[in-house]
């Protein structure tokens, strides 16, 4: 058990081991061997990974190199405030000078940063074994693997992280993970301009979370993690936080909490930030999965997690705007999923209220809860995301759409990625049926799965703790992901096939050409009945399913009210009072559930028949409908804002260089010349040569300008050094005082 | 001459650096050698290369004897020093010296030597005169950043304007003579007030009993620390000489007044080599229009001169007036960081040059701010965020002068592949050159401040250092992180992303000689930016000693 212990270190190194190995070594030119360098190498971590949470569950720690167990705590989220269970392992190494201190880096382990870790390596490792069924057509397979070798490594490590600055720094490699990743197919515009959009989105997020950290770290002295002297969750130094105040009247704590929050905004999408994650679904299907619904964007989530104390030590100020933010955008987002017919678009948009949920449960200080459904979340919402790329990639080899591949690829696979083309998949791709299923009903919180009992937790807490109003919006979130979940479930897996007559997505960058369009969309369908043959599922596929199917329903097992000696196994691990369970809100969450799931299923029983037919709910409101279908129109009103605000003020500043300061420069330059000329003519002319000599002087002025300016470099250097020294001696020896 | 505890001679009693300083000299005599021999351009091309990489040797010799936790009597150690009289008549010593602040910039030059040098193999007309002017240049910057004496000092400084004016105006763009010229004017005239000063703090230090020009006892003075053969803090010397000379009484008895006035000449001179906003116009036009070698030069190394300037004379000479001018400081970097974020914003489309020169400006302007708000009055802040904003400056500067070097580098690549500066006419090159373009991103997000990469730790050390006394500036320049980052990102799109562009499709990929150029200095940026402490413990101690006097409150 040592050995997981002291190799803790090898769980990031090993995936970067394996970015390197594929950048830098002739593996990148095959890719089957890059695919299987990258899996190799996470398996081990991962394997490493289980065993080190096996070791803290255990309660064994290492002090000084000593092998020691650790007494776990109970109900610590008491009277005293959160506290983190103590912590397994910490390996520090100087890093900077900073002062008279030193800024230390290193790893910090404990229970709760175990099971990430566990949860990361699992749920990347079984992304990875799709992307090498999934990217094998993809000639820079290799190149994908590197990058997600290298995101796994960075969240490994921002999860290890001892102190922020490292976490943050591991941070900011993934949001450069996620760059490259979205912006894969690098050709396509929507690609790099979604690429682009999410960097500098999250970088808003980003660059306000630094002032938070440098906040915190001023008044610190440190950013290490630790309860002890100097260490950034010091009993003494978080009441020194909450009670005095900083810039704008706030206390110091709410000020950092809030600041690091603008993190979460961020990375988390959370609204109002939250425009860039609906777009980077133009990345692989695989890395959907990984970075935009299993890890990274639960990387937000995690960072109030970790710097819990700081949120709660000003008394409830920045929990409140954490709430606010989690339940509005819980809301916000289920109710944009509601109106999307891209498949991914969809679950991206239940990804962002997903997100919200576990927000706003840390909120309302859910602690176990926000962290319990970040990890059951993670587990489910990957499964949704690879079905998906199953289901897209099967779609696109039907002949529709093959057809329309030839003309215009990113036009094809939006139009694969149509769940109003879909239908009837149920019997062509059996496995992604029944995985699929069990994610859904995971994810819409139907007993006794995974979602479900860390739904059911989040709503227990927030019953429990009086908030009725985020209980109610919860609720209402809820009810709005079993319909909208539903609703797609039916449209893909039920019904007959539409894709024989796709809705054909308009490509705004590329139009079509007319006569190939009408090819397209009608022209195959005498030959529809053929396509059956085009249906497969590959086992590469398939597997990582299958693994996400079985924790997507087992997940929940973890923190039962009976799973454990004490119950609630994970609450315990974590040193965290266990939730009361309530019989109560058990039954309203899961009537909420199946509510949703019947009104989804009514509503979408017998709508499309064929591809083109409106939506039901579009019939009954179709301005809403609109207005949902547009996301509320938020990235209009960011473009019209703070997008022209910005080019407004490029061109503003451009102006005021070339016009103003340039202009002045000019200016001073001219003014130079002239009062050098007049001084000549006085000199020269009338001092010297007399009014006669006039006009000669001009033009000797002329020729002995001429002169100054011979282009040589001795002559310039020779007057530079003679000014020099001319005005030395003048001022040492002729002006004495 | 005996020396003060202040001041380390060579361990070994070799004047290591001098032949230092003198090497690229050499260097320039082989060059003229090779062409009276009439060795061909290609050996005279490889000659010059290779001759760059003795200094770096010396240079790392110098490094290898430097200790960098050394301090003594209120300051860092000054080492390896070479003191001996040199003009008797006005006390000019001929006095090197490497501290924590010097020391990370020599290295940085001899560095960026080599990249300038291959960056100018393409050069078809006069290569040897380029050769010539590059390694004169590189005596100068390093004579700058060795010279503890103002009057070498100051003869570097504006000796180091020959050779780049050269350099632009014979290799350089279309618009090469205006740019040159308002180059050298502006710089020239912005230091005469630095050369009066300098004339009367000689005089004012005769008065007090002991005249020099030497920087570090000037500096000594100027923090009120012994200085062996006078009394008093410069400050005082200053006031008594005004008095003196009767000029106290018809401006006014305010000491603060004339250390306001030193405060200014010092400011012009080096601002405007910093190209702190507003006497940052000459920079775009300079880079821009400057042979790659030149804006590699420029941009990585020479500004930090301005920057090195303001710690080495303007920080300790005159403390009071930096304190009292700092939110002054703090202003005119955040419009700095902001100016050169849009501006940069606005050249996409445009010169790619011109682009990468206003990313620069921005980045001088957070070292600008890190400078101001190590002066900054005391507002609660620890000395150690007033060190940490230090080391934050050298970092950037080291970072920023590699990664900036790099950009220009490749920005000449593509130059030299497609003859077009404008980002307009690109689009799409990865698929035809992916190595170039895998490079290229990761200079850029060095230069946009990546953490694992060292533009982030300069920048991140500069925002907490300057979080501690200057709260409102420090999150105002958070907007030039954000902007430039969408600057440079979206210059990679124009060059790299998308489909290839018609006529681009066979442009070469990254050479063999291109990649072994980069690859050292992607390398340090990544070393650097995982573990900063080789950079950082240079300048520590340094950092922390000079800027314990703005503990108090000096005004």
């Amino acid at each position: 058990m040592e050995v997981f212990l002291a190799n803790a270190w090898l769980i990031p190194a090993l995936p970067l081991l394996a970015c390197a190995l594929i950048t830098f070594t002739p593996l990148r030119r095959s890719n089957a061997a890059s695919g299987w360098t990258a899996i190799g190498l996470l398996a081990l971590a991962t394997l490493l990974a289980l065993g080190l949470l096996g070791a803290t569950a255990r309660g064994l720690a290492l002090r000084d190199g000593q092998l020691t167990t650790l007494e776990r705590g109970h109900g610590a989220h008491g009277e005293a405030g959160f506290t983190f269970p103590e912590p397994n392992l910490v390996q520090r190494v100087d890093w900077a000078p900073a002062g008279e201190r030193v800024l230390a880096m290193g790893l910090y382990v404990d229970t709760p940063v175990a099971t990430m870790l566990a949860m990361v390596t699992v749920a990347s490792l079984c992304i990875h074994i799709f992307s090498l069924g999934y990217m094998a057509a993809n000639p820079r397979q290799s190149r994908f693997f590197s990058f997600i070798a290298l995101f796994t490594a960075a969240m490994l490590l921002m999860t290890m992280a001892d102190n922020l600055l490292l976490f943050f720094m591991a941070w900011e490699v993934m949001g450069l993970c996620s760059y490259l990743l979205i912006g894969f197919l690098y050709q396509r515009p929507q690609a790099y301009r979604a690429a682009v959009k999410a960097f500098i989105v999250t970088r808003i997020g980003d660059v306000l979370m630094l002032l938070g950290l440098v906040y915190l770290w001023t008044l610190t002295g440190s950013l290490a993690l630790g309860t002890g002297e100097g260490e950034i969750f010091n009993p003494a130094l978080l009441a020194r936080l909450g009670d005095e105040h900083g810039p704008l009247g706030l206390t110091h704590a709410t000020g950092i909490a809030l600041l690091l929050f603008c993190g979460t905004i961020g990375k988390s999408a959370q609204f109002p930030l939250h425009v860039w994650l609906p777009d980077a679904m133009e990345g692989p299907t695989p890395v959907s999965a990984l970075i935009h619904a299993a890890t990274m964007v639960a990387a937000g989530v995690f960072l109030v997690a970790r710097t819990f104390p700081i949120f709660e030590a000003d008394g409830g100020v920045a929990l409140g705007v954490v709430t606010f933010i989690g339940a509005f955008t819980a809301l916000f987002a289920a109710t944009v999923a509601l109106a999307q017919f891209d498949i991914k678009r969809i679950l991206a948009y239940s990804t962002l209220s997903q997100l919200g949920f576990m927000v706003a449960a840390l909120g309302i200080g859910g602690w176990v809860a926000g962290l319990f459904h970040l990890l059951t979340h993670a587990f489910f919402k990957a499964l949704l995301f690879l079905g998906a790329g199953s289901i897209i990639h099967a779609m696109e080899a039907t002949p529709a759409i093959a057809r329309l591949h030839h003309a215009d690829e990113y036009a094809a696979q939006q139009t694969a990625q149509d769940i109003r083309n879909m239908g009837g998949l149920r019997t062509r791709l059996p496995w992604t049926f029944w995985t699929y299923t069990l994610g859904y009903l995971a994810l819409a919180g139907v007993f006794p799965l995974a979602g479900f009992w860390s739904k059911d937790e989040i709503l227990a807490d927030a019953f429990k703790g009086g908030h009725a109003v985020v209980f109610v919006v919860l609720a209402l979130a809820a009810f709005l992901t079993a319909f909208y979940m539903t609703r797609q479930w039916r449209l893909v897996f039920f019904g007959a096939f539409r894709g024989e007559h796709p809705v054909v997505f308009i490509n705004p960058e590329k139009p079509p050409p007319a006569h190939h369009d009408h090819a397209t969309g009608h022209g195959a369908s005498p030959h529809a009945t053929a396509d059956d043959a085009h249906w497969h599922e590959s086992p590469l596929l398939v597997a990582p399913l299958v693994v996400l199917a079985s924790f997507a329903v087992t997940g929940g097992l973890f923190n039962l009210p009976f799973s454990g000696p004490g119950g609630h196994w994970l609450s315990d691990l974590w040193g965290q009072e266990a939730a009361t369970f309530s019989p109560l809100v058990a039954a309203i969450s899961l009537l909420v559930a199946l509510g949703g799931i019947a009104a989804g299923w009514v509503l979408y029983g017998r709508a499309f028949h064929t591809a083109g037919e409106t939506d039901p709910l579009e019939q009954r409101a179709p301005g809403l409908f609109r207005l949902l279908y547009q996301q509320y129109r938020v990235d209009a009103l960011y473009a019209a804002s703070f997008g022209r605000l910005v080019a407004l003020l490029a061109l503003a500043w451009a102006w005021i260089d070339r016009h103003v300061l340039d202009g002045v420069v000019r200016g001073v330059g001219r003014l130079t010349l002239f009062l050098g000329r007049l001084n000549f003519i006085i000199d020269d002319t009338l001092l010297n040569d007399g009014p006669d000599a006039l006009a000669s002087g001009t033009v000797a002025s002329g020729r002995r300008t001429r002169r100054l300016q011979t282009g040589r470099a001795q002559d310039y250097l020779g007057y530079l050094f003679g000014g020099v020294v001319v005005m030395a001696l003048v001022y040492l020896y002729l002006i004495r005082p | 001459m005996t020396l003060p505890a202040y001041l380390l001679p060579s361990p070994d009693g070799v004047p290591w650096l001098t032949l230092l300083m003198l090497s690229p000299l050499a260097g320039l005599l082989l060059v003229g050698l090779g062409s009276w021999l009439r060795l061909d351009e290609r050996t005279l091309r490889l000659g010059a290369t290779a001759w760059t990489g003795v200094p770096i040797a010396l240079a790392a010799v110098v490094w290898s004897r430097f200790d960098p936790g050394a301090t003594a009597a209120g300051q860092g150690v000054v080492q390896l020093v070479e003191r001996v009289p040199w003009i008797t008549a006005i006390r000019v010593d001929y006095f090197l010296g490497v501290d924590g602040l010097s020391l990370p910039l020599v290295l940085l030059t001899v560095v960026m030597a080599p990249v300038a040098a291959i960056a100018s193999w393409g050069v078809v007309e006069r290569p040897r005169a380029h050769y010539a002017l590059l390694l004169l240049l590189e005596a100068a910057m390093l004579g700058y950043f060795l010279a503890l004496d103002f009057f070498f000092f100051f003869i570097f400084w504006e000796f180091s304007l020959v050779p780049a004016y050269f350099l632009i105006q014979g290799w350089g763009r279309d618009d090469r003579r205006a740019a040159a010229l308002k180059f050298f004017v502006y710089t020239m005239a912005g230091s005469i007030g630095l050369l009066l000063l300098f004339q009367v703090i000689y005089l004012a230090m005769r008065q007090a009993g002991l005249p020099t020009f030497n920087l570090i006892d000037l500096g000594r003075l100027g923090r009120s620390l012994p200085v062996e053969g006078v009394e008093g803090s410069l400050r005082e010397i200053l006031f008594a000489y005004m008095e003196r000379l009767g000029v106290a009484g018809a401006l006014g008895r305010y000491p603060l007044l004339y250390t306001s006035i030193a405060f200014w000449a010092i400011f012009v001179a080096f601002g405007i080599k910093l190209a702190v906003w507003p006497f940052h116009t000459w920079l775009p036009d300079a880079y821009a229009e400057a042979p790659t070698a030149a804006s590699i030069l420029l941009s990585a190394v020479m500004s930090k001169m301005g920057a090195y300037g303001m710690l080495r004379i303007m920080l300790p000479l005159v403390p009071d007036a930096s304190q009292y001018f700092a939110p002054v400081l703090g202003a005119l970097a955040l419009a700095g960081i902001v100016a050169g974020a849009f501006g940069a914003l606005a050249n996409i489309g445009g010169d790619i040059k011109r682009l990468i020169a206003y990313t620069s400006i921005n980045h001088m302007g957070y070292v600008m701010l890190a400078i101001a708000a190590a002066a900054a009055a005391p507002g609660g802040a620890t000395i150690d965020s007033r060190a940490i904003a230090v080391n934050g400056a050298v970092m950037q500067m080291v970072a920023h002068g590699l990664s900036t070097g790099a950009l220009f580098f490749l920005a000449g690549c593509l130059h030299a592949r497609t003859g077009s500066w404008l980002l307009a006419d690109y689009g799409g090159l990865r698929v035809a050159a992916p190595a170039f373009a895998g490079v290229m991103g990761t200079a850029l997000f060095a230069n946009l401040g990546l953490p694992g990469l060292a533009g982030f730790v300069g920048e991140f050390f500069i925002f907490r250092g300057a979080w501690a006394t200057m709260p409102l500036f420090t999150a105002l320049a958070l907007i030039g992180l954000v902007i430039t980052a969408l600057a440079l990102l979206l210059m990679f799109q124009q060059l790299f992303l998308g489909p290839l562009r018609e006529g681009l499709s066979r442009v070469p990929d990254l050479r063999p000689a291109e990649l072994g150029t980069m690859l050292p200095v992607l390398g340090l940026l990544l070393l650097l930016g995982v573990y900063p402490a080789p950079v950082m413990n240079l300048a520590n101690a340094t950092a922390t000693q000079l800027v314990a006097i703005f503990q108090n409150l000096l005004t």
